[in-house]
């Protein structure tokens, strides 16, 4: 079937739209920052519990907690007392409150910054849509497909999360990173819908790509958590040091370490088994089209990597001494191997995956 | 003192699986250190955590350069022109085992230590796990209200009415119940657990990927892979001698390829003929016939890029194609002495593009040979010719003819697309193009050859992997066991019941505390769990007080 070119026009529109609207709703997100109304004081002090307790524990030593022997209190286990953190430290308050509630009492700006995220949402995953009605396909064959759809999946994701977990002051970076995102995939990769190779074409397509673009739109929330989690620990980390004052306006109003911390863990606890099904699924489908299912073509490999590094996360969180900010490097690398094989192994390192129709 | 914490043994605390720190009395007494103490400890450094993250991202380092350099698995002709373009390194990164890095001792001992290690601390967990389905929730804590969720209210009703409501209730949502015994006088509390197939996910994770890595080795030793590549109209049988290539597992003989043969009856391929996609292919269809026995019925099927055909325990795919430029050649005798077509292979200038050679051996008086470019839809470019387009709409063969011996006789394996012209002399000085239908005339009489027409060629890999199916198994086992480690939370509930502050009537009020836990909440939700649990307890409890009331 010939491609539809005034459907993928109305989605070349949608997309202009949703970037615009997104733009607004970062600004909207920084608005909270500087106008917004100040937290209430019960939140403001679980944040600054949850960091007071994040440097006590700092100051005792990655040993001492690693030993289980940190508790203060004999009979109540520490918040990181062996293995994974309990699921206790520094809920956030607001969880009490229904969501939609807790969006209006945050104040306008926020209430505002949601809205557009959630319109802007709604304007992206039409164009994903109508881009897959103009070629009548998944609308994620190429490179500039790819990455539309993994940030339309990334702003679905977050702002899920974000109303669950009443998270809005991340919205900023999120957003930000998107419209970053978005922008530079318009302006530097766009490609016009056409048709795919034969290679391409498969229902397992529609399996293997779409499960990795949605733990790739999944694994950039995390990355970009995991920044702002190595933000907030190196300021903590310079505020107990005594080289920083504790008057950030920024990090004051962030959830605390140990919440960004457990955030940042469940988008990859969420993420991992739909990579890892990604990979089985693209296994099958290399079994099928190329006579083996694992050959460690150079796409393969680095997904390979990107499942052993994010594994390693897993485990580094349960690992002494490598908990916290060492485990979010991992992650962060991880990510970084997601982003080379997606710009630089498919584009550049001649390969069976070599579709990303740049260049 | 009750401690919610676990017990050493435990298996609910995934950190006191891997021991990081020496356990005190680790040493043998009066500081002698000996061998077994030296395994000992090495044993218990390998399991450890810190020393699996290692290993995981030696794993991961160790996958890079096979990612960077060519490999010898995936793509000989590319390691070839490694050694050509970089003489002195060449040799290096072989010895190194950096041009087959996936079957490079090194690679192997990464992942077997990684395995040694996942075994060492699997195992004992599943013999814990296994204990620990007739192990008992421990003991309520005393003091609740300390537990990372709490919740307390008043009830009428004696506190060991109170604890029984509160164990049916716990009982029937799946909890595991453990109650005061003789030692615990007078207390009525009531501990509850739930959540064990977390670890039980967990486990089978661990092991599936240990199943994954069986399956590929049983795939490496008894698989084998094969290639052909086979013309339009031509036929071949599944034996070693009509494989162009065959690599066999270790435990793989001649015997066990299957006896089926197959003859490709016509292949297509169709290219996008306008727009930015231009020459880009967009359906292959590969039309074979294939009997499974020899003498066994003739069916018919499409291969395509994404179709294999499955024949007698292998599978056939459609991997590649070109063109065959059929040539008719007489020598000076007049007789016929070639006359079929010659696979060309494409080349990286793209658009099919494709070069090839014509050796033949029964000309008189010399042997004579051709080296030739075949180019689809020939476009001439400041006099070189170029291929705009990959199908043959506009077909040209550019030949070089040679004459001389072809060196066939010497025993040596030569390949069918080189020409060794070390014992022969060129024809022509410049090459001749040649239009479909066109002949050649060769200088002194030598004869002609004439580039009647094409037919296209498919080239095949045919596979066996009796690894597959169990890694597919496998591979979703673990995904299994992923899945169950995430959701499924490992929680503990505690209700006690003390005869409460007295409200001076004749009621009897009991006050009634609920505290939960959960450690490993991977993905959250325990909170609103338990505040639904404490409600449902409460509602339970406010029915049986009313329920008392009306009794009385």
């Amino acid at each position: 079937m010939p491609v539809n070119v005034a459907l993928g026009h109305v989605s070349n529109a949608f997309l202009i739209v949703a970037l615009v609207i997104y733009s607004l709703s970062v600004v909207a997100f920084a608005g909270d920052f500087a106008f917004g109304r100040p937290r209430r004081a019960a939140a403001a002090a679980s944040g600054q519990q949850a960091r007071d307790r994040a440097t006590a524990l700092a100051s005792v030593g990655a040993a001492g907690a690693a030993a289980g022997s940190a508790p203060v209190e004999p009979e109540v286990p520490a918040a990181t007392a062996g293995g994974e953190p309990v699921d206790d430290a520094g809920s956030m308050p607001e969880l009490e409150v229904p969501a939609l509630r807790a969006i209006r009492e945050a104040g306008r700006w926020v209430l505002a910054a949601v809205a557009l995220a959630a319109i802007g949402a709604a304007a992206h995953t039409t164009a994903v849509i109508t881009r897959g009605l103009a070629v009548h396909r998944a609308p994620w064959g190429n490179m500039y497909e790819f990455v539309t759809a993994l940030t339309c999946v990334a702003v679905i994701f977050f702002v899920f999360a974000m109303i669950r977990y009443r998270a809005w002051t991340l919205g900023v970076f999120v957003m930000g990173a998107v419209v970053v995102t978005l922008g530079l995939a318009e302006t530097l990769i766009y490609t016009a819908p056409g048709d795919l190779v034969p290679a391409l074409q498969s229902y397992w397509l529609d399996i293997h790509v779409t499960a990795m673009t949605l733990a790739t739109g999944i694994f950039f929330v995390s990355a970009v958590l995991g920044f702002v989690y190595l933000w907030v620990d190196r300021y903590t980390r310079r505020v107990a040091a005594g080289r920083a004052a504790p008057d950030n306006g920024i990090v004051r109003r962030l959830p605390g370490i140990e919440q960004l911390d457990r955030l940042t863990y469940r988008t990859i606890v969420f993420g991992f088994p739909v990579w890892t099904f990604g990979v089985i699924a693209g296994a099958i489908w290399a079994d099928q089209a190329w006579g083996r299912y694992w050959g460690w073509d150079p796409v393969e490999t680095w997904a390979f990597i990107t499942w052993v590094l994010y594994a390693a996360f897993l485990h580094a969180r349960a690992t002494a001494g490598w908990r916290g900010r060492r485990a979010h490097y991992v992650q962060l690398l991880g990510f970084a191997s997601l982003i080379f094989n997606v710009l630089v192994v498919q584009v550049f390192i001649a390969g069976m995956h070599s579709y990303s129709g740049v260049g | 003192m009750t401690d919610v914490r676990a017990p050493e043994t435990d298996p609910f605390d995934p950190a006191a699986e891997r021991d990081d720190q020496p356990r005190p009395g680790s040493s043998s007494p009066g500081g002698t250190f000996g061998l077994a103490d030296w395994l000992k400890w090495a044993w218990r450094q390998l399991t450890s955590m810190r020393i699996a993250l290692i290993l995981l991202f030696l794993l991961a380092l160790a996958s890079v350069p096979g990612s960077m350099l060519p490999q010898q698995g995936s793509n000989p002709a590319s390691v070839q022109q490694y050694y050509v373009s970089h003489p002195a390194l060449a040799p290096w990164l072989d010895r190194l085992g950096l041009f087959n890095v996936f079957a490079a001792p090194w690679f192997a001992a990464i992942y077997l230590l990684l395995f040694a290690s996942l075994v060492g601390c699997v195992v004992p967990r599943t013999f814990r796990l296994a204990g620990s389905a007739r192990t008992l929730p421990p003991r309520a804590p005393r003091h609740l209200a300390r537990l990372p969720r709490s919740a307390e209210y008043t009830i009428a009703l004696p506190p060991g009415d109170a604890v029984e409501v509160a164990a049916r209730v716990l009982s029937g949502r799946g909890f595991r119940l453990r109650r005061p015994d003789d030692a615990d006088l007078a207390q009525d509390w009531v501990s509850a657990e739930k959540g064990y197939l977390r670890e039980a996910g967990n486990l089978l994770f661990h092991l599936a990927l240990l199943g994954v890595l069986v399956s590929v080795a049983l795939g490496g030793l008894f698989g084998y892979k094969a290639d052909r590549l086979l013309v339009q109209g031509q036929s071949f049988a599944d034996t070693v001698s009509a494989l162009d290539e065959f690599h066999p597992g270790r435990f793989v003989t001649a015997a066990d390829l299957g006896p089926f043969t197959m003859t490709l009856n016509r292949f297509d391929a169709s290219y996008i003929s306008s727009g930015q996609q231009r020459g880009q292919p967009s359906a292959f269809d590969a039309r074979v016939t294939y009997t499974e026995q020899p003498g066994g019925p003739a069916r018919t099927f499409d291969l395509d890029v994404n179709r294999p055909l499955s024949v007698d325990g292998a599978k056939v795919y459609l991997i590649g194609h070109g063109y065959a430029p059929e040539f008719t050649v007489t020598d000076a005798r007049g007789h016929v002495v070639y006359n079929q077509p010659t696979p060309f292979v494409a080349g990286t200038s793209g658009n099919f593009l494709s070069e090839g050679v014509v050796k033949v051996p029964d000309a008189q008086p010399e042997q004579l040979g051709f080296t030739g470019v075949f180019v689809p839809t020939a476009v001439n470019v400041g006099g070189t010719l170029e291929s705009v387009f990959p199908a043959a709409d506009n077909p040209v063969v550019s030949l070089i003819a040679y004459a001389g011996n072809l060196g066939m006789d010497s025993g040596a394996p030569q390949s069918v697309y080189q020409l060794d012209t070390s014992a022969m002399h060129r024809l022509t000085t410049s090459p001749q193009v040649l239009q479909r239908g066109q002949s050649l005339k060769l200088p002194g009489g030598r004869g002609t050859i004439t580039f009647t027409g094409y037919v296209p060629w498919v080239s095949l890999a045919i596979t066996h992997d009796p690894g597959q199916l169990p890694a597919l198994i496998c591979g979703i086992a673990a995904l299994g066991g992923l899945l169950l480690s995430f959701m499924i939370r490992r929680r503990r509930v505690f209700v006690r019941a003390r005869v409460g502050p007295s409200t001076g009537s004749q009621r009897v009020d009991t006050t009634v505390q609920v505290g939960g836990l959960a450690r490993t909440d991977a993905s959250g939700g325990f909170e609103a769990e338990f505040a639904e649990l404490a409600a449902e307890l409460r509602s339970a409890h406010e029915q049986a007080a009313q329920h008392r009331h009306e009794g009385e």
